[in-house]
């Protein structure tokens, strides 16, 4: 009974000291809110986004490491800070930023690419996808549709508000932004802390019709996933989380995690990576309450991008494979991720998880940073870069 | 408001086709002279000093300038007409500037709690122990007294720009008098220069 009492309390303290921390009370910055006390001295930090897009002459595509018969070439270049991509009906590439408020369109004009600014001096604009001739653009607060975009390049058309109903946290604030299989608009409400007790309406995967009627919230317990897609079979939605900071150099891992149904939760902020039950916010509460993660994808690594690959280039058992970009770490001394992963689902088995590209760090140091692929009609895969601001495309050669 | 708008369409080699140039930079920086001084070190009240700011934080202002997200009168037409390469070279040029600290008069006891609040709110975590700053995170030390208490105070009433929210939230908590005496603490430090 007592113990029962300490634990309502302990999570009535956990509630109130989130709140205050929401409410900014001395809180420190997010990135840095969770730190223990014995790493008060610790110099990592979040690896800062460069104001400009690197030169081609600074950007090393040769490091870039694949399996036999796949080839990397710089495809565009000149992209501040190059996140998300989506393709519209009639070839244009969409690209958004998230730090530099743009998105750009990209022509393809065979030898060449031409980049233009479509919009600018958004609030954190990550997610872009594309349907029907109409681009939706998810900024922290609000998503927005310019339609028939892709005749007016050159004059965009304004920016019409589809749903504004958003929180304005901007800590995990950034979206991705997908149509599902069932033609709803999917996106994710980070938790607005490192770790904390979120508010009812953070940590999660939401979902509204096109027209921003009909919203509901799919997944719960999702820190922070900025990465999702459907498995083009089963049509089961899977999506990449960043764990927490602050924990520990080798945990918690990050996740890959599917969700076949609406209201499964994933754990956060009570229990990490499936099995670390959080060492402030997950007394009383159990891992076994929680879905658990499909892969554990590594402590810190980041995990962005998710595609499943559907294309003919490649060789056949890459058919439904997922990519996963890996934007890398930075709470951790020595540094992960930098690089794709290749996830094979396997009936019956564990899933296969190992390295499709890699070569973006080199020793300690980082020269790029995927965050994002994208697959081209004829099977090869882009792949963005936001740190220097490119796309690079891999293709194959038997 | 942002407003979707074409700006000048890129040639097919967008971007800067070279590394910054100091010597450029310094051509470029002609005009900013009458209000930031000559070595980025103004000394018009109000108007900050540019002397030994961080590459990544002038360059990011910059930008923010120039795609509206930051507003000034004087500021946002001369970034209006600014190139990338322009902004790399002038971040690059004012980077390697010495600091001067402003003169200020400051309360001795404002300046003792002002730097007590600055451990408390954890300023010290981004903008270093001796508020030198760093990549994208300016530098304080030695800062123009009322450019500091206008963006400091504009944070607080969430109309001053931010680069990633940090400033906003950080500020939040914040009493008046402790803006005051931040910035106490703030224009007293030595410009961190060896």
């Amino acid at each position: 009974m007592r113990r029962t009492t300490l634990a309502s309390l302990l999570v009535f303290l956990a509630v109130g000291v989130a709140l205050v921390a929401l409410a900014g009370a001395q809180a420190p910055p997010t990135w840095k809110q969770g730190q223990p006390a014995n790493l008060a001295d610790s110099t990592l930090a979040p690896i800062p986004q460069p104001p400009a897009p690197k030169a081609p002459g600074e950007i090393p595509v040769d490091k870039i490491k694949l399996p036999p018969g796949f080839k990397a070439t710089l495809w565009a270049h000149g992209i501040n800070n190059a996140r998300v991509m989506t393709w519209g009906d009639k070839g244009t590439l969409f690209v958004s930023s998230r730090t530099a408020g743009n998105v750009y369109a990209i022509v393809d004009k065979g030898s060449s690419r031409e980049v233009k600014t479509i919009a600018k001096g958004l609030n954190l604009p990550n997610g872009v996808a594309f349907r029907n001739g109409t681009l939706y653009v998810a900024e922290i607060h609000r998503i927005t549709k310019m339609a028939g975009i892709e005749d007016k390049l050159d004059t965009p058309p304004a920016m019409e508000v589809v749903y504004e109903t958003l929180p304005k946290d901007v800590p995990h604030g950034w979206k991705y932004l997908a149509f599902g299989p069932d033609g709803k608009l999917y996106f994710n409400i980070g938790a607005p802390c490192n770790i904390c007790i979120p508010p009812d309406t953070h940590a999660n995967i939401s979902r509204i019709n096109p027209d921003g009627s009909g919203f509901e919230y799919y997944a719960h317990g999702v820190r922070n996933s900025v990465g999702f897609d459907w498995h083009p079979e089963t049509k089961d939605l899977y999506f990449a989380t960043h764990g927490r900071d602050w924990l520990g150099e080798d945990v918690p891992s990050d996740r890959f995690d599917v969700a076949p149904k609406k209201g499964l939760h994933f754990g956060f902020p009570y229990c990490h990576q499936g099995d670390i039950p959080d060492p402030e916010f997950g007394k009383g509460r159990a891992c076994g309450e929680f879905a658990a993660p499909l892969i554990k994808t590594g402590p810190h690594v980041a995990g962005n991008g998710v595609e499943f690959y559907t294309g003919a280039m490649f060789p056949a058992e890459y058919k439904n494979r997922a990519f996963l970009a890996q934007r890398g770490s930075w709470n951790r001394s020595q540094k992960i991720g930098f690089r794709v992963m290749m996830v094979t689902l396997r009936t019956g088995d564990v899933p296969k998880y190992e390295v499709f590209a890699e070569g973006w760090l080199q020793g300690g140091d980082v020269w790029g940073r995927p965050v994002y692929t994208k697959q081209m009609k004829d099977g090869s895969l882009l792949i963005a870069d936001d740190y220097a601001g490119a796309i690079y495309r891999i293709t194959y050669q038997r | 408001m942002p407003v979707a708008l074409a700006v000048a369409v890129m040639a097919a080699v967008p971007g800067p086709a070279r590394a910054a140039d100091f010597e450029a930079g310094k051509r470029k920086a002609v005009p900013c002279a009458a209000c930031h001084g000559a070595d980025g070190n103004s000394t018009i009240p109000g108007t900050p000093s540019l002397a030994g700011q961080p590459n990544y934080f002038t360059h990011w202002q910059l930008i923010k300038y120039r795609d509206g997200r930051r507003k000034d009168p004087q500021m946002t037409p001369f970034a209006a007409n600014l190139s990338d390469a322009d902004m790399a070279d002038l971040a690059l040029y004012y980077e390697a500037q010495r600091p001067r600290p402003r003169p200020a008069a400051t309360d001795p006891a404002k300046v003792t709690e002002g730097g007590r609040l600055a451990a408390l709110h954890h300023c010290t975590s981004c903008h270093r122990p001796d508020l030198s700053g760093q990549q994208q995170v300016p530098r304080l030390a030695g800062q123009d007294f009322d450019y500091l208490l206008r963006l400091l105070r504009g944070f607080k009433a969430k109309t001053a720009s931010d680069l990633d929210g940090t400033m906003t939230m950080a500020a939040q908590p914040l009493r008046e008098e402790e803006i005051l005496d931040l910035v106490h603490f703030m224009a007293s430090l030595g410009s961190g220069a060896p």
